[in-house]
């Protein structure tokens, strides 16, 4: 009976992990492909399969993706679009979590009459398809005179963003005890003292699920990024699809592949350093203490 | 001069009337406590007294002053939360010193207070600790300590003691005393505990359903209650509510009680005047559990004190006293009796009712007969 009990919970274990294996292998072939491909040289991808080991190990086609590849008719590789994007995305996800978190704590803590409905509205744009807004958006941008520069990219992704990290906060700052603030108002603190003296202090997990949520959106981003910048104010995304589509001559998988990963690593390092809090602030549901 | 005025305060939550006109006066240094069952609107009240809920109409001055749409950080107020409502982020030293950096206190002399009140409560150890370092207990002191660092005028306890377990309770319920008599400030404490009511208030309101049902003193509540509800409400085990019949018998003026062992009367005596109008009806009689005891010689031949042979039903023992359950009138009676005079269950014993201190309550309404 025992025996049979251990057999039978081998075998379920076996299959488990064969199907975790089997997973885990479909997503990382791609992105295996997509590693050897970018240290092969051209030769070695014509005469070798999707798969095969490279004959010899070179960074070239790196180096070119970063500063020499072509991407229209401007040839100095990624690296001014990688900056682009790094000065789009830090501003736009650090004021969107900041603003995202001031809406959280007035809906929680400040409640006001329609504070509710208001709220309600707000959830209504996380569900809000991107191409409804680029119309508008366009005019509004064109307004303000920001058509066409990463200010305006910015903006948008601001705007766009807030409906996310105010729900985060909100959610997050609802588990708060409200006696914390009455506590606070009666030690004689005000709106903002409260605000960034007690209640930002323990957003620790919920700012890192914010930041690597809208960090990701940004980043990846190409609808935006290819509808309101031009030239050489776009970022990552936008200027990796002109590379790839960049024909003049042999068509350069290495320096595609190479690029790619690039514009890539970014949300993957966010990723890496923070995921694990990411977890564990989607799962937060008290502050401790 | 620092006592607590509270007049005609009404609040409504839209259409919800929760407070419905209280009426209080405290002197300086008066603890009052504000008991009630949950929803009886003394929170409430609570946090109108420390300004974080507004005032739909009335007055509340504290000393002379008026406060009622003073911001809580003008009132000269201190409180301590049932969550304790500790700042997670800081250590024991700031959550204390908070309140005194928000008033530019210099930082010396925030020290020195730190100092000061971290000694009196015994803390000195903590100060350095964040609140999810500590026990309960000491959760509980850290949030005194951030009331006292400010010397207000009025401190306001909200069930603070209701999150500790029993014996951490009734320890920190000395220490709130032994604050209050060495420190003299006025303090206002509400729970829903009536044994906490009773041991820390000098006045007690008893609250229900937004009115206060009475006000005074403990002993005043305890033998004087002006209604069944706040009879019922104080004392533990509850006061014994049993309907009987008024009765003249041998032109004595009784009440008729029924147990398994047959009818019995209890002569009135001193009430005659209110309760001439009762014969024939049936009257609510309030008689605490300690005045019907196993028969105690000494007492026979005291004045309103009556024998009675009665079944026992169930019996608790609690060490000092056993409880022993009989049926008058078809009601459960408690009984408070020795343990080594206790009897079995389905026994008879021996019961004395002393009826000096008995109370007569309406059965319509509830309200205090005499």
């Amino acid at each position: 009976m025992v025996e049979q009990n251990q057999q039978q919970s081998l075998l379920g274990r076996a299959f488990v992990y064969s199907a975790l294996v089997l997973g885990a292998v479909y997503f990382l072939i791609p992105l295996f492909v997509m590693l050897i491909t970018s240290v092969k040289t051209l030769d070695d991808i014509r005469t070798g399969s999707l798969i095969s080991w490279p004959d010899q190990i070179t960074f070239e086609a790196w180096s070119a993706a970063w500063t020499s590849a072509c991407i229209g008719v401007d040839c100095g590789g990624l690296k001014g679009y990688f900056w682009n994007s790094i000065s789009m995305v830090v501003p736009a996800v650090a004021i969107s979590t900041l603003i995202g978190a001031f809406n959280g704590y007035v809906l929680t803590k400040w409640r006001f009459r329609g504070s509710d409905i208001f709220f309600a509205m707000l959830l209504i744009g996380c569900f809000i398809p991107f191409q409804v807004v680029l119309l508008p958006m366009a005019r509004t941008l064109g307004f303000l005179g920001l058509a066409g520069t990463i200010p305006g990219l910015i903006l948008v992704h601001v705007i766009y963003g807030l409906a996310f990290t105010t729900l985060f906060f909100r959610n997050f700052y609802v588990s708060v005890p409200d006696e914390l603030v009455k506590a606070a108002r009666i030690d004689g603190a005000g709106f903002f003292t409260i605000f960034f003296r007690i209640l930002l202090p323990i957003s620790g997990p919920i700012i890192v699920v914010s930041v690597i949520w809208q960090f990701t959106q940004i980043w990846n981003d190409f609808l935006f990024g290819v509808v309101y910048s031009a030239g050489d104010k776009q970022p990552i995304t936008v200027a990796l699809n002109n590379l790839v589509n960049t024909s003049t001559g042999v068509k350069q998988y290495n320096v595609d592949m190479a690029a790619a990963i690039i514009a890539a690593l970014p949300t993957l390092l966010v990723y890496f350093v923070a995921g694990k809090y990411f977890v564990r602030g989607l799962t937060a549901g008290s502050v401790k203490g | 001069m620092s006592g607590l005025k509270i007049d005609n305060i009404q609040k409504r939550f839209g259409d919800v009337h929760v407070l419905k006109g209280i009426d209080i006066e405290i002197d300086e240094g008066d603890f009052l406590i504000l008991v009630g069952p949950s929803g009886c609107g003394k929170s409430t009240l609570l946090h109108m007294i420390a300004g974080l809920e507004s005032v739909t109409s009335g007055t509340i001055s504290i000393g002379q002053r008026d406060v009622t749409h003073l911001n809580p950080k003008d009132r000269d107020i201190a409180m301590v939360f049932q969550s304790y409502a500790l700042y997670p982020n800081m250590t024991v030293r700031q959550n204390i010193s908070f309140g005194l950096s928000i008033r530019k206190v210099p930082e010396s002399e925030q020290e020195e207070i730190v100092q000061r009140v971290a000694e009196m409560l015994q803390i000195g150890p903590l100060l350095d600790r964040k609140p999810s370092q500590l026990s309960g207990g000491q959760r509980q002191r850290v949030a005194m300590g951030r009331a006292l660092a400010r010397k207000p005028s009025i401190f306001l306890f909200d069930e603070p003691l209701s999150n500790l377990d029993a014996k951490l309770r009734v320890e920190m319920r000395t220490e709130i005393k032994e604050l209050h008599n060495r420190l003299g400030t006025t303090m206002v404490y509400v729970t829903h505990d009536q044994i906490e009511a009773m041991t820390l208030g000098q006045r007690i309101a008893i609250m229900k359903d937004g009115v206060i049902q009475q006000f005074g003193s403990p002993q005043e509540i305890y033998d004087e209650p002006v209604n069944q509800f706040v009879a019922g409400f104080i004392g533990s085990p509850s006061m014994n509510f049993i309907p009987c019949p008024v009765v003249k018998q041998d032109n004595q003026l009784s009440i008729e009680l029924d147990n398994e062992t047959g009818k019995f009367y209890l002569p009135i005596d001193g009430k005659n005047a209110e309760l001439e109008s009762w014969v024939g009806k049936t009257i609510i009689l309030g008689l605490r559990p300690e005045k019907i005891t196993h028969d105690i010689a000494s007492h026979a031949d005291n004045q309103g004190i009556h024998r009675a042979n009665c079944r026992v039903g169930i019996v608790e023992p609690t060490g000092p006293d056993t409880l022993v359950f009989i049926e008058l009138n078809n009601t459960k009676t408690v009984c408070r009796v020795d343990p080594s005079e206790a009897k079995n269950t389905g026994e008879n014993i021996d019961l004395m009712f002393d009826l000096t201190k008995a109370v007569f309550f309406e059965p319509e309404t509830g309200e205090r007969v005499c």
